[in-house]
């Protein structure tokens, strides 16, 4: 699935569309560090997380984006370094199990 | 991190890569405050680099761009409500220090300090540590130069030492009460 199509599913919202990647698989989680360890490449990160460390570790595990859920509004600092680091950034009113629920049997 | 002696153990091992030769760390709990403070005298910081430390995109790794240590242990630390600060000086050493409320439920454990020093010991270098640990007012005091002046020419690396000094440091934190932390 391309992330176009995701936030499609997810009435979700652009924060920061670098590139129109495909989604390879999913992850869902809040806890950076297991993340960071666990998140699989080309992934689609679910997180309710809107610090800029979200940014960090989207970097380090590669994902193909993240998406914040439960309406979160990410800080203005995440928002900077995702453009900058050229992290794909989507956010909707989900929470993190209806947006899965949504999506995951597409992926 | 999971446990906050992992974040201890990450920030130790960045007083190692700035070349210390020794690193103190201190965990004090008091009025319902956690705080460590990593003190060390290696390289230092200019700062420029000082400034942005805390952003994940600020790194000494040549291997990749993006380093958690330090902004994950800020984060953990506001999360609480409590704090984070970093001084450094070129040539003197950097102090890193992070306040956590105790009881606040997104408070992550202080975890296996026992584990942490000896992960530390084991590593094959020549820096010295002194671990000072306070929980409301009963405190022991752990410093591996000391150590080595008892140990008489036996390796501090050895599992035998580093086994000891593991189950040592547990039994210390458990008798001053810090095991509730």
């Amino acid at each position: 699935m391309k992330i176009s199509e995701l936030i499609t599913l997810l009435k979700g919202e652009i924060v920061n569309l670098d590139e129109d990647l495909e989604i390879k698989s999913g992850y869902a989680g809040d806890f950076l560090s297991f993340v960071m360890g666990n998140a699989p490449k080309d992934s689609a990160w679910f997180t309710v997380m809107s610090n800029v460390n979200v940014i960090g570790v989207a970097a380090l595990a590669k994902v193909a984006v993240v998406v914040v859920c439960e309406g979160v509004i990410p800080e203005n600092e995440m928002i900077k370094a995702a453009k900058k680091n050229n992290i794909n950034l989507i956010k909707t009113n989900l929470d993190i199990y209806s947006a899965v629920q949504v999506v995951g049997k597409l992926i | 991190m999971r446990e906050l002696s992992l974040n201890i153990l990450d920030i130790v091992e960045n007083s190692v890569e700035a070349k210390a030769t020794l690193v103190n760390i201190d965990v004090i709990a008091k009025d319902n405050l956690l705080t460590i403070t990593i003190k060390d005298n290696g390289c230092g910081m200019d700062e420029d680099f000082l400034k942005k430390v805390t952003d994940p995109f600020t790194t000494t790794r040549s291997t990749r761009k993006v380093g958690m240590g330090i902004p994950l242990f800020k984060m953990e630390a506001e999360m609480t409500g409590g704090s984070f600060k970093i001084e450094s000086k070129k040539g003197v050493g950097t102090v890193t220090s992070a306040s956590f409320v105790i009881d606040s439920i997104d408070r992550m454990p202080l975890g296996n300090l026992g584990e942490s020093i000896s992960t530390l010991l084991s590593d094959e270098i020549e820096t010295e540590y002194r671990l000072y640990v306070n929980v409301d007012g009963k405190d022991f005091e752990f410093d591996t130069r000391e150590l080595k002046k008892e140990l008489d020419g036996i390796s501090i690396q050895s599992p035998k030492v580093v086994l000891f000094v593991k189950e040592m440091i547990e039994e210390n934190i458990l008798e001053i009460g810090g095991s509730k932390l």
